[in-house]
């Protein structure tokens, strides 16, 4: 009896195993589905994931519902927050993807193997030109409909500015941006503010400086070196350097290590920091509680005199199909919905950025005219996304860190293990 | 002889379900964590190649391990003294009669019953920086705000005081039902003899609360070694990777660095160091009882 029970539960025990290997494969060998029929409409189920929260979440609800009631489809939205990029970390592995999903800036690094290319859609024509390259793969395959188009530079408090008497036109460098920040310290407001405790914000610092010393410099940059997979510790270290430099110079809120995103927005609405290094949804979020807030966009400074002031380009909030969805053809049908101008416009507001798509307005009031006045600014994509291997951006902020925290030898660790990180995970690229 | 075998047959066919459960959810996940940490997948993607023991052989190599290690030590022993001595020093005060025994029994109990997520988020309200509790009662005597935080050092010596203030109360249960069931003829005989309160408690109470205190000390300690929820509460592991437990610095890894393979061999040798550790004090505590 014992011997006929072992086999049994080995039996188990080994299917088991290979039911988990065999996961991979399974669903990608299914053919694509037909567009259901009138009466098979009410059983399409589709489900809708993003990574945004708020407002935005709620703007995207609103048109998914108003697709329900066009369509007749049901559509289960859920928008988890912090915990997203987790979730669908896990649904990648098991290959069990939601229908439609946002891609939150990964769309061709992190997610291309799992979606749909869009290049025959309707909408493919109609998107912007500085979201095309940034959504593009090396074939020229896009894989999102950008619902917006993140054009980031550094938000800032406007009120703070002129009472320190700082002239936003004239920083140009960060020579400029460091004899302002001296300025607004004297008025005893904090120059920079750094919710440090959400970790993702100090990486931010590593997004919006890299740039200015590794790419946007035509005679001096390593853009080829970073694409060939060579790091340098020694460059990076006069990014960190920045940081330890301004740290011990007191530009950053006391607080840096243990505030997080909420105390930045709240800090930027009440004039209690001047400069922040998010894109310009951090404005539409600190209107929401100083709707008087006086505030602005500029663009991020050059390391050297010889360069000009950049922006960042890049997707935010942009929405691809599972190339493997048992209902794909019905996402692909909600996609197109997305598309339509007066849907877009309507998630293009709530981000507080321009749409996505030519043709298709989107009401973001005054920030409307900081796009205008820097529509002749070179725009580069977001530093970690193009140029960076997937996983680094734990390592950027990690390393952020140490050196907020006055760490020894900070500035050093982080060149050394940038580039050990970086090393290891290009070659598993 | 024939009706025996097949009653037993019978019964032994209800373990299957149990067995399936065990082996689908623990085996097959333990299995599979073994075989990942000889990987380099990164957590999500279809491939992934072979690399040996690389992974275990930078878990001895890395200063974040290390520094995790330290912590996940403070996090469990430093608890359990916590815990031990608090929840015993209780046990031993509110098991003697007085009006309000039960009001105080229920407050010290009542954090346990708060999910420590949630916790955490409470006491990140009084040791935040801005408009912290902390702060505005140091405001109140004029002094400086403090960040208690930002240190790497000091945050995890709040979290362990975190963990322990919440928990106290699990020992102080276990505590009081071993000293209920401790018999008063032992103490009415020791007071004929003039046996004094503190010969009592080591002579008599101690001694008879040995089991008590094995369970207790090993419900702490497990507990405290696993930390992981008031971590990411509070500071999330940081500064940088300066409080993190290796259960925190697993999940740190495995998404954020996006490197399961290395994950999974952090998370088993986790396994392996808390197994070791319950399995010596085990045997210790064995060893007292049987000599009391």
């Amino acid at each position: 009896m014992k011997k006929i029970l072992s086999v049994f539960l080995a039996g188990i025990l080994a299917a088991t195993m290979l039911a988990g290997c065999a996961q991979g494969g399974t669903a990608s060998s299914q053919a694509p589905s037909k567009a259901p029929s009138d009466a098979s409409k009410k059983d399409v189920k589709l489900t809708f994931m993003t990574n945004v929260v708020g407002e935005q979440a709620s703007a995207l609800e609103k048109v998914l519902k108003d697709f329900e009631k066009e369509t007749g489809y049901t559509v289960e939205f859920s928008a988890p927050g912090k915990s997203y990029e987790e979730l669908m970390k896990t649904k990648m592995s098991s290959n069990e993807l939601p229908d439609l999903f946002t891609t939150h800036g990964w769309s061709v690094a992190r997610y291309s193997e799992y979606l749909e290319p869009v290049n025959d859609m309707p909408f493919a024509k109609d998107i912007s030109s500085q979201m095309k390259p940034v959504i593009s793969d090396k074939q020229g395959k896009m894989y999102v409909l950008p619902m917006d188009s993140d054009i980031a530079g550094i938000v800032y408090n406007v009120d703070v500015l002129n009472d320190a008497g700082v002239r936003v036109y004239d920083i140009k460098t960060w020579a400029d941006f460091e004899a302002a920040c001296e300025k607004i310290k004297a008025k005893g407001v904090s120059p920079i503010h750094m919710g440090g405790k959400d970790s993702w914000t100090i990486g931010q610092f590593g997004d919006w400086v890299a740039p200015s010393i590794f790419v946007t410099d035509e005679k001096n940059n390593k853009r080829a070196d970073l694409k060939a997979g060579k790091f340098d510790p020694k460059t990076w270290e006069k990014v960190a350097g920045l940081m330890d430099k301004w740290t011990k110079a007191g530009y950053f809120n006391k607080d840096v290590l243990t505030s997080d995103y909420n105390s930045d927005v709240e800090a930027l609405a009440n004039k209690k920091a001047a400069f922040e290094f998010y894109g310009n949804s951090t404005i539409v979020d600190a209107r929401k509680i100083n709707k008087d807030a006086n505030l602005g966009m500029m663009p991020i400074p050059s390391n050297s005199p010889d360069d000009k002031p950049s922006l960042i380009a890049g997707e935010r909030i942009a929405v691809g199909v599972w190339k493997d969805s048992p209902q794909k053809a019905a996402a692909i049908e909600l996609l197109n919905y997305l598309a339509k101008p007066e849907v877009m416009s309507q998630v293009a507001t709530a981000s507080g950025n321009p749409a996505g798509l030519n043709g298709v307005d989107s009401n973001i009031g005054d920030i409307k005219t900081y796009y205008e006045k820097y529509k002749d600014v070179k725009t580069f994509p977001y530093f970690d996304r193009e140029y960076l291997p997937s996983g680094m951006w734990d390592v950027m902020c990690s390393t952020g860190a140490d050196i907020l925290a006055g760490k020894d030898n900070a500035v050093v660790n982080a060149g050394k293990i940038m580039q050990q990180n970086f090393n290891d995970k290009f070659s598993q690229k | 002889m024939r009706k025996k075998f097949h009653s037993q047959a019978i019964i032994n066919l209800f373990y299957i379900p149990a067995i399936l459960l065990f082996l689908i959810f623990v085996v097959f996940p333990l299995i599979k964590g073994v075989f990942l940490s000889f990987t380099n997948w990164n957590g999500y993607s279809q491939k992934y190649s072979m690399v040996g023991l690389a992974n275990y052989i930078r878990f001895f190599t890395d200063n974040n391990v290390g520094t995790a290690f330290i912590n996940t030590i403070i996090y469990g022993f430093g608890s359990t003294f916590l815990q031990t001595v608090l929840g015993l020093s209780f046990a031993l005060l509110l098991n003697h009669k007085f009006r309000g025994r039960s009001v105080c029994r229920a407050i010290i109990y009542m954090p346990v019953m708060i999910a420590p997520l949630i916790m955490g988020y409470i006491m990140y309200f009084f040791v935040t920086y801005d408009r912290g509790a902390i702060n505005d009662i140091l405001a109140l005597f004029g002094k400086e705000a403090v960040d208690w935080m930002s240190d790497g050092t000091r945050a995890v010596f709040i979290i362990m005081l975190i963990n322990a203030f919440q928990f106290v109360g699990v020992s102080m249960v276990i505590y009081l039902a071993g000293l209920q069931s401790i018999p008063t003829m032992y103490y009415e005989a020791a007071s004929i003899d003039g046996v004094g309160p503190w010969q009592g408690l080591r002579y008599i109470t101690l001694p008879m609360l040995m089991p008590a205190i094995s369970s207790a000390v090993m419900i702490n300690l497990i507990g405290g070694l696993k930390l992981f929820d008031v971590i990411m509460a509070l500071t999330g592991g940081g500064p940088g990777y300066a409080s993190n437990s290796l259960s925190t610095l697993v999940q740190r890894t495995y998404f954020g660095s996006e490197n399961a393979g290395y994950a999974s061999a952090i998370g088993l040798l986790t396994f392996l160091f808390i197994m070791l550790i319950s399995n010596f004090f085990i045997k210790r505590f064995d060893k007292r009882e049987v000599t009391m």
